[in-house]
């Protein structure tokens, strides 16, 4: 099963855009991203900009309207992603409990959705379309 | 450069309504213009919070909590990992994204080359490694 480690570092919503990072605590992250390609469970991972260089577009009352990050209601943004291949959501919660994570975080597991979860229906309207890309299935 | 663009769970996503086959054609239509942009890079959906959890490392312990999640927190439903030029040629694709409602947000991805002192030689000869033999397994 994929699961998703999502990385919510409170806080990060009203970070600057050229916030910087503290060299060992990154040391400390690289250590754990290598712990978990070691033990194979590693699909992919990835760190994401402060939302004060992105935007949102809203699709509420069926036009697209455009804000410019940063956003001043969210409570949480994400911050980053780890892509992992294991066994049980427990065995993912016992991957993220691992994280040399700062007190500040929040680490949200969530399984990714394979076409074996949809209807019949919606396989057949599927395979109608060019096998897409998704991520760990190369 | 890489972007995130990550789709809001809604009350229908959060109750594990899968979107109508016609949705989903829709949906499979967008992406396929986007793959033949050379844009997409993967693309995926997340099963409801309710599935999932949170473990909190706020008292110096990982603290687990089960879901499902109060969705004011800006939860996400799936995302896409897009290659493009600029923040606005991301815009610009994803307003034509087949949502009849909803938000989604879009982030740029980290690279090597963003960190700067932190990311030292060594470290980014590893990371290149990590990356390498991760996109193998």
């Amino acid at each position: 099963m994929r699961f998703m480690m999502l990385m919510i570092p409170l806080g990060y919503e009203s970070a600057p855009p050229d916030v910087q990072l503290d060299p060992e605590r990154f040391a400390a992250m690289m250590r754990y991203n290598e712990a978990l390609k070691d033990a194979g469970v590693l699909i992919t991972l990835d760190g994401l900009h402060p939302p004060s260089m992105g935007a949102r577009v809203s699709f509420a009352g069926g036009k697209p309207a455009v804000t410019d990050g940063p956003f001043a209601e969210a409570k949480e943004v994400l911050g980053g992603y780890w892509m992992i291949e294991v066994a049980s959501r427990n065995e993912a919660i016992a991957w993220a409990r691992q994280c040399p994570a700062s007190e500040n975080e929040i680490i949200e597991i969530r399984q990714v959705q394979e076409m074996a979860d949809f209807s019949e229906e919606v396989q057949q309207a599927a395979a109608g379309f060019s096998e897409l890309p998704h991520a760990g299935r190369v | 450069m890489r972007f995130m663009v990550i789709v809001k769970a809604t009350s229908d996503t959060e109750a594990g309504i899968l979107p109508s086959t016609e949705e989903f054609a829709a949906m499979g239509r967008f992406n396929e213009e986007l793959v033949k942009a050379g844009m997409m890079e993967a693309g995926e959906g997340l099963h409801p919070t309710a599935k999932g959890a949170r473990i909190d490392f706020s008292d110096g312990e990982a603290r687990v909590a089960r879901g499902p999640f109060d969705f004011s927190r800006d939860l996400a439903a799936g995302f896409w990992m897009i290659k493009a030029s600029s923040l606005d040629e991301v815009i610009q694709h994803m307003k034509r994204a087949p949502f009849p409602s909803g938000e989604i947000e879009i982030r740029q991805v980290y690279a090597a080359e963003d960190f700067g002192e932190a990311f030292e030689p060594r470290l980014r000869e590893k990371e290149e490694r990590l990356r390498a033999q991760a996109a193998k397994s």
